[in-house]
């Protein structure tokens, strides 16, 4: 109970049209933490993770993140300025990666340092080798996408979204769409990030992954969290009856 | 052919040349840069959030695209000096071909920015970028690779189009090549010259475009 706390939402509820997809969500992570969010597909967790950077905006409730507090209610829209201090806050990785297919390695890296920071291009360079380096890729800086493998690509992207030094990391199931043999060198760079005390939110499908990484795990069904608590306890010995239901069918799947 | 036709040919050539480098080409030139800013401008403004402006680019596009290309020339060159607006020959065909550039280059670019896919987006605005600057730096430059094919065939079309120009007097290849007919009454001589040009143009242009095209798809894999 000791850190400060990083992310903190309360009540958050969200809608497409009549499809309730949040309904009523509240979460609190400290800062140097690792969050996993669980749950089977429908059941709202990338919904969730992309409120966080106001890809979704909500309908409904409070969120926090560092020091910026949004208050959300139909119809009230956030300020533009807003939104986009809140997005220089924080970084996200996608399932599909989404590199800019225009651009190298290092100018995926390089461009919202230039574009949005307004840092030098020799000064970007630099840090965008320095976390290409940290990625492991130190020798791809001018490949360009479509020239590097998913589990590369993937980890360009990881380095594109550290560049403007966010408080937050946010994933939507980093290792979906990538090739089996390709998921622990994602998984890799991603435990170091936690190891240095960055703190994130993954949304993912790896169990055994998120039990390892994850200080704090919650499960998500049907637009609500229905278990929450470390990772022993949410994956080691769940409560509710649909947490147990969704967690055997897991590993049942695992396993054959 | 006899030494007349001969004789006819050699001396219709070289106005045909003059008349296709001198006014054919600069009018294609001008009309299809002018044309391309109207196209991205009227692109961006059917693709806004702002309402009006939707209303009067898609007004712009349907009358531009609803009626002849010959008779808007007719219009601005003719028509408007009944208004006090007296236009030379060559601004009344730019301001036309521009026009039917824009109509018609905006449906391609419109087309060529939607079909990025929305995960480009997604990520510049993850990364904090304005509207603005997803459009400029990422969303842009990826969809003028896609534009470029069909945007070489609006060119090649408008080099063709400017042969309409002559109707409203000015001196470009085809009015040219009718003019040297009316004096020798060789139409099938004067007139297949005058379509070799045309085709040693457009052979040039095809050959520009697939450079370009070449050049921009440097990052794909295709």
């Amino acid at each position: 109970m000791s850190g400060t706390t990083m992310i903190e939402i309360n009540n958050l509820h969200k809608s497409f049209g009549s499809l309730e997809v949040l309904k009523g969500i509240d979460l609190t992570l400290e800062k140097g933490k690792v969050l996993a969010i669980i749950g089977p597909s429908g059941s709202g967790k990338t919904t969730l993770l992309r409120c966080f950077n106001l890809l979704e905006v909500p309908d409904q409730g409070m969120m926090k993140i560092g020091e910026m507090s949004l208050q959300f209610q139909q119809g009230n829209g956030i300020r533009t300025a807003d939104t986009l201090a809140l997005r220089k806050r924080t970084g996200m990785v996608f399932q599909s990666f989404n590199l800019f297919p225009h651009m190298t390695a290092i100018q995926n890296i390089m461009e919202a340092q230039v574009t949005v920071q307004g840092k030098s291009k020799a000064a970007a360079r630099s840090r965008a080798a320095e976390l290409l380096g940290k990625v492991g890729l130190g020798d791809k800086a001018d490949a360009y996408p479509h020239q590097l493998s998913g589990g590369q690509q993937q980890r360009i992207a990881i380095a594109r979204a550290m560049a403007l030094d966010p408080d937050v990391l946010l994933f939507d199931e980093p290792t979906s769409a990538l090739d089996p043999e390709l998921v622990g060198d994602v998984l890799k760079v991603i435990r170091q990030l936690a190891a240095e005390g960055m703190t994130m939110v993954i949304v993912t499908h790896e169990m055994r992954f998120a039990e390892n990484v994850a200080d704090h795990i919650v499960m998500m069904d049907g637009g609500v969290i229905v278990e929450s608590g470390p990772p022993e306890q949410v994956i080691g010995n769940p409560r509710s009856p649909r947490a147990i239901q969704f967690l055997n069918r897991v590993t049942n799947y695992d396993v054959t | 052919m006899s030494e007349r036709q001969i004789d006819i040919l050699l001396d219709s050539l070289l106005p045909l040349l003059k008349a296709g480098v001198a006014f054919t080409i600069p009018l294609t030139l001008v009309s299809f840069a002018l044309g391309m800013i109207v196209a991205v401008l009227t692109a961006l403004a059917r693709l806004s959030s702002i309402w009006p402006l939707r209303l009067v680019a898609g007004f712009y596009v349907w009358v531009i695209r609803g009626t002849p290309l010959l008779l808007q020339l007719f219009i601005i060159f003719y028509g408007l000096t009944y208004v006090g607006i007296i236009l030379s020959s060559f601004t009344a065909a730019t301001i036309g071909f521009t026009l039917s550039v824009g109509a018609y280059g905006s449906e391609i670019v419109r087309g060529s920015i939607q079909s990025i896919q929305k995960g480009q987006w997604e990520a510049a605005a993850s990364l904090g970028m304005t509207r603005g600057q997803a459009l400029r730096r990422i969303i842009i430059p990826q969809a003028a690779r896609v534009s470029v094919p069909p945007l070489g065939n609006s060119f090649i079309s408008l080099l063709k189009d400017t042969s309409l120009a002559g109707s409203i007097m000015y001196l470009e290849m085809f009015r040219v090549s009718q003019q040297i007919v009316a004096t020798t009454y060789e139409p099938l001589l004067v007139y297949s010259a005058a379509g070799v040009i045309y085709l040693l143009f457009c052979t040039v242009l095809t050959w520009l475009q697939s450079i370009l095209e070449k050049r921009l798809a440097r990052y794909s894999a295709s």
